[in-house]
């Protein structure tokens, strides 16, 4: 029985291993086709092949596509800074102390999850333009992507938290570090990788979010903002060649990072299990 | 001498678990009560208001829902988005599990790159990742070009359907039910596989009675976390699902822009939140935290 079973764990082990390779060329491959539309003369008519770098040049030339990428960064940036704080803190504070509140605080905290973005949009809008009375900005927009922000990362950062020994930091008080040394020292530098993890997926979500920024943002430009606006006339060549090269920089990170995973310079909080 | 009393008084004070409790959470929870809980009120509100060239007015009446409910077009597209996001979520948890299980158990020290890899797509805007499957799907795309060549025809269901929707909302969702399950697995003890393997249990069975029981909390995080939005979704039936596709989502949308009838909108808003508390309340219901593996964490 157990010959049979190994090799059927292997086949197992073997198909889901395909069904990853074609998954991956799934989710990239409308990302090639962008980059490989981004070099062709004719983006409408990519095909067949013809090489051109008009639209690298007409996006070096507006300062629209600059201003959209960097209004996408401080987006991107804010939502992943205050979403990480408060999920960091939230998470460490739900496992570690008993309160009447935990239940509630925990409701809250994994609420978003189960509100579509586009809800969040329009509900923000309508509160923050016809209750408060305030116009949208870059800020009202940074508030409202930190709120699905705040619960993905809260759900990573919990998911490492979970496994943490609480017994370190007691150990740690006992010899007299007070609750923010002892964080900094102990708790942080073993729980960093989920706090990594968070920060990136909470960025990635609100640098092209379209359907919360839409609706929050006003009249200031972002990447997905200009995109949907462009629409009307037909996709901008410079969009495709502002999203190649940000897929290159990705790249260029991931690459650093297998880097250092294959050398075992930073193991990211792999423990050999 | 009173300024050191003063120290040590609140001291004292942040010494108390209750206290650094409400340090920690207060400021998340707080955040998420102002931020969204107070916004959806508000449109709960606006829902029995009513509009008038652009602008919203108090007089409360039921009219919205009663168009909401009466008008045949809006339970058409109620329904349609309510069974492509009962689809797509099934397809995506076939999907999701396999890869999830392959990356949390075989994934080595490569892991956290994996799943992150999983995320990068997202780097790219829902738009053109969208005009981009358009661009491989549609009839001048790819995959349609290719078939031309060969001296095939198009295969017509790729182009402006509500399959090319469907398949377009799984690409751009199941990353993250993917990611639900493998935070899931990651915290499974694999170890208790090798024990039922011990004890003659077949690995299916064992996957049946350990694995698939202890992840459910994934599990239902993961279909939530692909049905919500799928629900709402407005932007891939726009582009993918051609004239027969309009969702619920793009209808709702359209309320806050071009024909600007907030309180409609509101109402609409509304009943999908309602129907998605619905789903969820029923998801929650089959989580049995004394079976999710997760209770030691939260008895603490």
């Amino acid at each position: 029985m157990s010959l049979r079973a190994e090799r059927r764990i292997d086949l197992a082990a073997f198909s889901s291993g395909i069904l990853l390779i074609v998954l991956y060329i799934f989710l990239y491959a409308p990302i090639f086709y962008v980059i490989y539309t981004s070099f062709a003369a004719d983006i409408v008519w990519p095909f067949p092949p013809s090489f051109s770098t008009s639209s690298y040049q007409d996006l070096f030339a507006s300062s629209l596509y600059a201003k959209a990428l960097s209004n996408s960064l401080i987006l991107g940036l804010g939502t992943a800074v205050l979403s990480t704080v408060l999920a960091t803190g939230g998470a460490i504070g739900l496992l570690r102390y008993r309160n009447r509140w935990r239940g509630t605080a925990f409701f809250l905290f994994l609420a978003p999850l189960f509100v579509a973005d586009l809800l969040i949009g329009i509900s923000t809008l309508a509160f923050n333009s016809r209750v408060l009375g305030l116009p949208g900005n870059i800020y009202s927009a940074i508030a409202a992507n930190s709120i699905p922000g705040t619960s993905f990362a809260f759900l990573i950062i919990l998911s490492q938290v979970v496994r943490y020994d609480w017994a370190m930091d007691e150990a740690a008080m006992v010899f007299g570090a007070g609750p923010f040394r002892c964080f900094a020292e102990i708790t942080l530098p073993t729980i960093w990788p989920s706090v990594l993890g968070a920060f990136l997926i909470s960025f990635i979500l609100a640098f092209n979010n379209l359907e919360i920024s839409f609706y929050n943002l006003g009249a200031i430009p972002t990447l997905p903002s200009v995109a949907w606006g462009s629409l009307r006339f037909g996709l901008g060549p410079e969009l495709f060649a502002l999203a190649a090269l940000v897929n290159f920089a990705v790249f260029i990170i991931f690459a650093v990072m297998y880097v250092l995973m294959r050398y075992q310079i930073v193991s990211f909080g792999y423990r050999g299990r | 001498m009173s300024g050191l009393e003063e120290r040590r008084r609140w001291l004292s004070i942040a010494r108390h678990p209750g206290a650094r409790f409400a340090f920690l959470v207060a400021p998340g929870a707080l955040f998420i009560l102002i931020a969204l809980v107070l916004p959806l009120l508000s449109i709960v509100v606006f829902s029995f208001w009513r509009t008038q060239s652009y602008e919203l007015y108090a007089d409360w009446n039921l009219n919205n829902y009663r168009a909401l409910l009466g008008e045949p077009a809006y339970r058409i597209f109620f329904l349609r988005s309510l069974f492509t996001a009962a689809i797509v979520s099934f397809v995506s948890l076939a999907i999701a599990w396999p890869v999830a299980y392959l990356i949390a158990k075989h994934g080595g020290r490569y892991r956290l790159l994996l799943v992150l890899l999983l995320a990068a797509p997202f780097f790219t805007g829902v738009i053109l990742r969208i005009t981009a499957l358009q661009g491989l799907f549609g009839p001048i795309g790819v995959i349609n070009m290719a078939l031309n060549m060969f001296g095939m025809g198009p295969i017509g269901v790729l182009m402006y359907t509500q399959f090319a929707a469907g398949i377009g909302l799984v690409y751009l969702y199941v990353p993250f039910m993917i990611t639900a399950i493998y935070l899931s697995l990651v915290n499974f003890n694999f170890e208790l596989l090798e024990v039922a393997k011990i004890n003659g249990a077949h690995p299916w069975r064992a996957f049946i009675e350990i694995t698939w029981p202890l992840n459910w909390i994934g599990t239902v995080i993961g279909l939530v976390l692909v049905f919500i939005p799928c629900l709402a979704s407005a932007v891939t039936q726009r582009f993918l699902g051609g004239p027969q596709a309009t969702s619920f989502g793009m209808s709702l949308s359209l309320q806050f822009g071009e024909t600007g009838t907030w309180a409609l909108g509101s109402a609409m808003g509304v009943f999908l939140f309602l129907a998605s508390l619905i789903v969820i309340l029923a998801a929650g219901r089959s989580i049995n935290l004394k079976r999710s593996g997760f209770t030691g964490a939260l008895d603490r």
